[in-house]
């Protein structure tokens, strides 16, 4: 049956899915560039560490290669025809000689939706390299050769996840943004929070690799292949060794939403995320809000067919509901958090449950929009984090800043972060508004389980969003100018002796790149209304080109045409309208609130947190909400305090049975029978030969022996 | 393609003998120091000729492009290994002279024998792969085997060398005329001496192979198993490579082993090959099964327990036959023996790597052996200790080393050929000998250094341990070209 | 003489011809094999291994016989050529270990062992 639904599902719609082309496009092997300029500009800063270089060099080199990346993307653009092309780099796996035809090599799959990933994650890497250049300045050594080291490591599995043409080769770009992550989240390697947090995220993406690993699995063995082109073809074909009821298949996007889960950090696997912004802030805004979470999501995109494959959308649908939800939950932890940069990182987790919600509600266009534009204004509103507790010596309390907006120096990053704060708060006409809508109006659009209810929840949260962004700004950038310094004097090179702290602003790098994002987020805007048939402009494009192309507006219009479903509706009007002014006006709502609590009237929020903890009632609001909903205490009671009475109890046995009877027996086993045979090696030539002799025969009777007894099948 | 132009590689290295022995009587020092320049030459003659004018002969051999293959790899391992032995003997020689243990004799300053001898060692093995019948065969497995009993012999001046050469020979003279028997048996059975005639007798019997000729076969099995290591006729192995000079082990580790691999090969060839695929007698497939079970378990286990360094080696060479042997009777259906010869290649390599940097070291103008010696290796000696150690990882099946690849295909050929137990067993194995060969890995490495291990100097000549850093970068290299050489290999098996 | 030749040829082998040079060849190499474990000698030891290749060459010399094929003839001659090379070898190792040692006798040799 589900074969038949499949039918209605892809083949109704509209054209088949886009396959890029099988011809091998062996001309455009420069396109390897985009992966050897990171590895190269990797090794040259493992030299610098090694020749103990003191200056910015490894920053320089670092920068210089990754816009080399950038502008071999963009010559990769330039050059794209639809429906792209694959490229050979390097012949990598070809098991074919041994009979199974397993063919992985390091080839690019050059289609739309990797040309939209690859440009903004070298884009911005270049950008964000640049303004770290300053930002690490205080670690100038071996410590300055190490992140940037880890930051080519990142672009070099980035892009390779980005670019494969196969999953094996994606698996290996999955599995080193995590090595990556977990390089540069450590990175301050002396505080012990930051070497759990490398541990934490470690770990909990480890879960996620097992889905992925498992999910490459299932679709060599299911389809025969691990490469995109055929992988479609073969799906398409409906030509596969097993039917789509077989629980292999079916397992498939199971697997690849754990392992999106994990690395895109949504419920229940989110909790690394927060505590990953231990690392440097650039690192936080390029891996941990920009680039690197955004990998589930185009993996999901990327592998969107295995999904329609059930006709009902069952998995789809759990994306949606675990996306809304996640978005909703960090919406609410990120409201009652003092820490800037927690803030952001609850916004991002909660983001990108938008994005997830999109992909589920059947709008990769909206997805892949909310990733572009996430990606400016979240490092834009990262970088500036980064600025302010790079001049403030740590600080990251918004209790104890205020008014940045009025000192001297601080005039771009004041504005660099409004504009961040206004695009994720989806004020009308920013870009965040733009893609944050099409997920919205979708919701109510596709028919599935309560997907009204869902969109109502995520309107609320846009609500919800605009309060807690806004909170950040009115009470960082607005408002009179006081401050306190943070603890960590390692960024405070003057100010000391006359026992007064002085922030220093940001220089050059910082505010280039700050303003530069910051306009980039405002012009990410732009792609909504370059229209080119297709409603939606270039995004749509960007996606209508690929895997992901079920996910368009123009494709889905078409579909509920063909199926006649009826369109959903918002208080009865189109919700592709309607949605422009709800969610405007919720956008308003939640500013407003934010600019009473936080700009006008600031004793009313203490007020108010203190009225609501001083009844019995409510009190659990905001604790619970300060405490995270106590995720972290409940994952240690069901997960880590019962591995470790299960790892203490393992140990012991481990001491007892296994060191003491098993392996010291063994070890002693050997000596017993050495001493049995002692006389037989005691180093003559005729106790040699006599045991050679004697082995033959020996070996003759037991060779018998089996064949009579006829164990040996 | 006539028979002497096949021979023209083993004519070559003949010549390159010949050669020499010439040059070693030279009266001049200078002259005297190019002798492993002159072998290396006839070893890189006789490559170069394969390459480029090699053909094979299609006809009779059983797998006629093998010897393309064992000419490539045997000569270019050769070359390895005559650079590893390049001027050891001489420079320890003179070092005794000088330190007062022995008397100068102008007889014994004349080493051009010794590159005489491992040309026509690696000659025999280049002849036992292009063998057609059993004569060949016999002949082919002597010239392999006589030259290295002499090499054991003078390789060190020390009472140990010449006790390891005397149990090597006589214990390999009985090893000869077991086998020897067996041939007598095979061909009394199927009254030809040619093993394609032999292959058409034994297909004719339609797998219903008679009590002769399978007795011939376990002995024939028996007798080389000997040059093999394998279990029971590996006792002489563990004395003998702790008896000979380092660089001389390295020799015996792979050119006999190689040639004892291909011969059992080519005589299974005859009775497996039918029309229908890949099928020993239930009597051959089970012994040379049992063979490899206890070859890989008795080896690793003896080598757990060693304390000198060059006897741990030793043993686990054992060891590695009996996976050689996992793939020997997967056979060439499977890629098993494909992947035997892959394993060979990287198994030389690695095994040449490890005792290169055993070569290269000097403790009181003594061979470095015990483990203590290793201990700290790397503060001193960093080359020769990551050679050792690359080298020790590639014998364990560290992945990329080339021998964690050799070994794959080794398993897989096992388990597509439904020996699924034994390379279970293997796998078994392979988990005890990470014990002892990350031992290798770790003391020269992380170890500290001791009294003991502080008193090692690198040897005066540089070559063994430009031989061994050689063997180390192709062990880490070649598996970037793994997929040509796999296919390669796989071709060797394909007329 | 020729018609002895002649005659001698001619005559078919049967299987027991066959049977007892077998078991000839076969005592031939159990006693190298038995001289070679016991005796202690190192000369009289490689005497051992020279009977032991003799059975082959007996056994080879036989089924050539009766294949009427003269392949195990020529392998025969091929043996007798290995078997001196080894005697050389042999005979040089022991003259190098009675120098060192002063004796013949194998098992003085003990300092490899386990």
């Amino acid at each position: 049956m589900s074969l038949l639904s499949m039918l209605s599902s892809s083949v109704l719609t509209a054209a088949p899915v886009p396959v890029a082309d099988v011809h091998q496009a062996f001309d455009m092997g420069w396109a390897g560039l985009i992966l050897w300029l990171p590895l190269l500009s990797l090794i040259a800063c493992g030299c610098c560490a090694m020749m103990r270089c003191t200056s910015k060099l490894p920053a320089w080199i670092t920068v210089g290669s990754l816009a080399g990346s950038f502008v071999t993307a963009m010559f990769l653009y330039l050059n794209y025809e639809p429906p792209g092309d694959v490229v050979n780099i390097v012949r990598w796996i070809d098991l074919s000689w041994v009979g199974g035809g397993f063919e992985a090599n390091i080839s690019f799959y050059i289609d739309s939706l990797s040309l939209l990933w690859i440009l903004f994650v070298t884009g911005l890497g270049t950008l964000i390299a640049f303004y770290a250049s300053e930002y690490m300045e205080t670690d100038l050594g071996s410590g300055y050769c190490r992140f940037f080291a880890g930051v080519s490591v990142f672009l070099f599995a980035m892009s390779a996840l980005v670019l494969a043409d196969n999953l094996v080769l994606l698996y290996l770009g999955w599995e080193g943004v995590g090595f990556a992550s977990y390089w540069l989240i450590g990175y301050y390697y002396t505080k012990p929070e930051a070497v759990a947090a490398a541990k934490k995220a470690f770990i909990v993406n480890r879960i996620g690799d097992l889905g992925l690993a498992l999910a490459v699995y299932l679709c060599w063995t299911s389809f025969g292949t691990v490469q995109y082109d055929e992988l479609v073809t073969v799906i398409e074909s409906g030509d596969y060794a097993r039917m789509t009821d077989d629980w292999s298949v079916a397992a498939i996007p199971w697997l690849l939403m754990l392992a999106a889960f994990g690395k895109s950090a949504q419920l229940p696997l989110y909790v690394w995320l927060p505590d990953a912004m231990e690392g440097p802030t650039p690192v936080s805004a390029l891996i941990h809000a920009a680039t690197m979470v955004t990998a589930g999501i185009y993996l999901l995109a990327r592998m969107y067919p295995v999904f329609l494959l059930d006709g009902d959308h069952t998995a789809l649908h759990v994306v949606a509901w675990v996306g809304g939800l996640t978005a909703l939950l960090a919406a609410t932890i990120g409201m009652a958090q003092y820490d800037i940069k927690r803030i952001m990182a609850y916004s991002t987790v909660s983001q990108l449950g938008y994005m997830f919600m999109g992909l589920g509600v059947l709008t990769t266009y909206g997805a892949a929009y909310h990733v572009f534009t996430h990606a400016f204004f979240k490092a834009a509103l990262f970088l500036t984090c980064g600025a302010v507790m790079h001049g403030f010596a740590g600080q990251l309390d918004l209790r104890k800043l205020s008014g940045l907006r009025h000192m001297k120096g601080w005039k771009i990053t004041s504005y660099a972060m409004l504009i961040g704060c206004l695009c994720l708060a989806g004020f009308p006409f920013t870009s965040g508004y733009f893609s944050k809508d099409a997920i919205l109006a979708e919701a109510f659009v596709t028919h599935g389980p309560g997907f009204q209810w869902l969109g109502f929840m995520a309107l609320f949260t846009a609500g919800l969003t605009a309060y807690y962004t806004f909170r950040v700004w009115f009470r960082v950038c607005a408002g009179p100018v006081s401050y306190e310094a943070g603890d960590d004097h390692h960024g405070d090179d003057h100010g000391h002796d006359d026992g007064h702290f002085h922030p220093h602003a940001p220089r050059f790098a910082m505010n280039s790149v700050m303003a530069i994002i910051a306009i980039g987020a405002l012009v990410a805007a732009v792609p909504y209304f370059m229209d080119s048939g297709v409603k939606g402009g270039w995004i749509a494009d960007m996606v209508n080109d690929s895997t992901a192309s079920e996910g368009i507006p123009a494709v889905r219009a078409a579909a509920d045409h063909a199926a006649d479903h009826a369109h959903g509706s918002l208080f009865g009007y189109d919700p592709h309208v309607a949605m422009y002014w709800v969610s405007g006006g919720v956008g308003f709502i939640g500013i407003a609130i934010a600019a009473w609590l936080h700009l006008f009237r600031r004793e009313d929020a203490v007020s108010l947190r203190r009225a609501l903890l001083s009844r019995s009632a409510t009190a659990w609001l905001p604790r619970a909400m300060e405490r995270k909903w106590y995720v972290d205490e409940i994952y240690h009671a069901l997960i880590r305090a019962p591995l470790w009475v299960g790892s203490h109890v393992l140990h012991g046995i481990d001491r007892i049975l296994v060191d003491m009877v098993l392996v010291d027996g063994t070890a002693k086993l050997p000596r017993l029978l050495g001493r049995w045979v002692q006389p037989l090696t005691n180093g003559t030539v005729h106790a040699s030969a006599t045991a050679m002799a004697g082995g033959v025969a020996l070996l003759v009777i037991v060779v018998l022996l089996i064949l009579h007894l006829g164990v040996f099948a | 393609m006539n028979i002497v132009e096949l021979l023209i590689p083993e004519l070559i290295l003949l010549a390159g003998s010949v050669a020499c022995a010439i040059v070693g009587v030279s009266t001049r020092r200078s002259m005297r120091d190019a002798l492993p320049a002159v072998a290396i030459a006839a070893l890189g003659a006789a490559i170069a000729w394969t390459l480029c004018c090699g053909d094979t002969l299609a006809e009779a051999a059983p797998m006629p492009a093998l010897s393309k293959w064992v000419t490539v790899v045997g000569c270019g391992l050769g070359m390895l290994l005559v650079l590893l032995n390049a001027g050891t003997a001489d420079r320890d020689y003179e070092a005794a002279v000088a330190a007062g243990r022995t008397k100068f004799d102008p007889l014994r300053t004349t080493r051009g024998e010794f590159y005489v001898f491992m040309l026509l060692s690696i000659g025999g093995l280049l002849l036992a792969a292009k063998a057609r019948d059993l004569i060949w065969l016999f002949l082919a497995l002597e010239l392999t085997s006589l030259p290295t009993y002499v090499m054991v012999a003078m390789s060190r001046r020390e009472q140990r060398a010449q006790e390891a050469s005397m149990k090597y020979f006589f214990l390999g003279a009985m090893s000869a005329a077991m086998f020897l028997y067996g041939f007598a048996l095979l061909y009394g059975a199927t009254g030809t001496v040619e093993l394609a005639a032999m292959h058409e007798v034994f297909t004719a019997q339609q797998g219903d192979v008679g009590m002769i000729a399978l007795v011939g076969m376990l002995l024939a099995i028996l007798g080389i198993a000997f040059k093999l290591a394998a279990v029971p006729m590996h006792l002489y192995a563990a004395d003998v490579y702790e008896g000979a000079a380092s660089s001389v082990t390295a020799f015996l580790g792979f050119v006999p082993k190689a040639a004892g691999a291909i011969a059992v090969m080519g005589l299974l060839w005859t009775m497996g090959m039918h029309a229908d695929g890949w099928l020993l007698p239930p009597m051959v497939e089970v012994m040379l099964w049992v063979m490899a079970v206890l070859t890989m378990t008795l080896g690793n286990v003896a080598a757990l327990l060693q304390s000198s360094a060059k006897r741990m080696l030793g043993w686990s060479s054992v060891a590695h036959s009996g996976y050689i042997l996992i793939g020997v009777i997967a056979g060439p259906d499977h890629g098993g023996w494909a992947a035997v010869l892959v394993y060979l290649l990287g198994y030389g390599l690695s095994n040449t790597g490890a005792f290169a940097a055993l070569a290269a070291l000097r403790r009181g103008g003594n061979e470095v052996e015990s483990l203590e010696d290793l201990s700290g290796l790397a503060e001193r000696h960093r080359g020769a200790a990551w050679t050792l150690a690359i080298s020790s990882g590639s014998l364990l099946g560290f992945p990329p080393l080339l021998g964690f690849w050799g070994k794959l295909l080794l398993f897989i050929a096992g388990v597509s050929s439904g020996h699924i137990v034994l390379v279970v067993i293997a796998g078994l194995n392979s988990a005890i000998s990470a014990a002892y060969y990350l031992k290798l890995v770790a003391l020269p490495l992380m170890g500290a250094s001791t009294a003991r291990s502080r008193e090692v100097e690198p040897l005066s000549v540089q070559w063994p341990r430009i031989a061994g850093l050689i063997a180390a970068a192709a062990v880490i290299l070649l598996p970037i070209g793994l997929p040509a050489i796999a296919a390669c290999a796989a071709a060797v098996l394909v007329n | 003489m020729s018609d002895l030749l002649h005659m001698t040829l001619a005559s078919a082998m049967t299987e027991a011809d066959l049977a007892r040079f077998l078991v000839l060849s076969s005592l031939l190499f159990a006693v190298g094999l038995c001289g070679f474990l016991t005796r202690r000698n190192l000369i009289v030891m490689f005497l051992c291994t020279e009977l032991m290749f003799q059975a082959a060459v007996i056994a080879f010399v036989a089924f050539g016989r009766w294949h009427w094929d003269f392949s195990g003839q020529v392998f025969v001659i091929f043996i007798l050529t290995i078997a001196a090379a080894e005697a050389a070898l042999a005979l040089a190792l022991v003259v190098l270990l009675h120098r060192r040692r002063n004796t013949l006798d194998a098992d003085t040799w003990t300092e490899l062992h386990e």
